[in-house]
């Protein structure tokens, strides 16, 4: 075990607090936590405002535009097992399992590319545009915002993995892989809701 | 001695095929009976599936001492 040597004394009398890695890791785990809760207020005012913009004028009944539903339903999947092998990966380190590791962490890498691939390289340049009014500009807005997270979310992982061939993870102390692996699967939670809010609710309109 | 080393991984493919069977109800939902409420049930139990059992959610008011 370690722990964190703070310095205790205003004075400068060289004394020293230490912080035990238990304290560190359950005010670190709940930093991470505060994070992701503010960010639901972000992602919560897109899909605010997907509900509020796309109904129909005249009828007031919730509308979605004419999407790729295979593509959609591509895309989920391949975030959905990058989502599996993350856990895979935490749950490796944690059993000591150091090459199941890092390559459960390569393959989610992957995944998390590709699903950038399918979102920002496929749909994106399928028929609708960001000047499509209310359509265009909430679901660039929502998967712009949430592509970013993934793309951070894929640059994370591979420094964890980085940090990992370099043997800076052990069973015992890997609060990085830990962090990163919720960060990785609160961004999986948020395309739960957005999946379904962009491609399944509502009747289907050509734009 | 199999049992020990694959054990912590069931959970895990467990909860993924839980939540393969949910994507798959959602789209089938969408497709047959159309219906806000239900997909958003759907979408819930999928997101408390993540948070508890990937997110380790609990972990914030147990005390574990190890990582």
């Amino acid at each position: 075990m370690s722990a964190t040597m703070v310095e205790g004394d205003h004075e400068g009398h060289g004394a020293h607090l230490e912080i035990p890695y238990s304290q560190q890791l359950r005010n670190n785990r709940l930093g991470l936590w505060l994070f992701c809760f503010s960010e639901l207020f972000l992602f919560g005012g897109f899909l605010m405002a997907r509900f509020y913009l796309w109904r129909d004028p005249a009828t007031g009944a919730i509308v979605r535009p004419e999407l790729d539903q295979l593509l959609g339903l591509g895309t989920t999947s391949v975030l959905l097992v990058s989502s599996l092998f993350m856990a895979l990966g935490e749950r490796a380190i944690e059993q000591g399992n150091r090459k199941r590791f890092l390559n459960s962490l390569l393959v989610t890498a992957a995944l998390g590319i590709a699903f950038l691939v399918g979102v920002v390289g496929l749909e994106w340049n399928a028929e609708l545009s960001p000047t499509d009014g209310a359509f265009g500009a909430v679901f660039f807005g929502m998967t712009g915002l949430h592509a970013l997270h993934v793309l951070s979310g894929v640059i994370l992982i591979l420094i964890v993995w980085w940090n990992g061939r370099q043997g800076k993870f052990s069973p015992e102390q890997h609060w990085g892989v830990e962090a990163t692996a919720i960060y990785w699967h609160y961004v999986d939670v948020v395309w739960v809701f957005f999946y379904p809010a962009l491609y399944l609710i509502g009747q289907a309109v050509h734009v | 001695m199999n049992e020990t080393t694959t054990s912590p991984y069931r959970q895990i493919y467990v909860v993924f095929i839980a939540l393969v069977v949910l994507t798959i109800l959602e789209f089938i939902v969408a497709a047959y009976l159309p219906s806000v409420v239900f997909l958003t049930l759907i979408a819930l139990a999928k997101a408390g599936l993540i948070v508890h059992f990937f997110m380790h959610i609990y972990r914030l008011w147990n005390n574990e001492e190890s990582h």
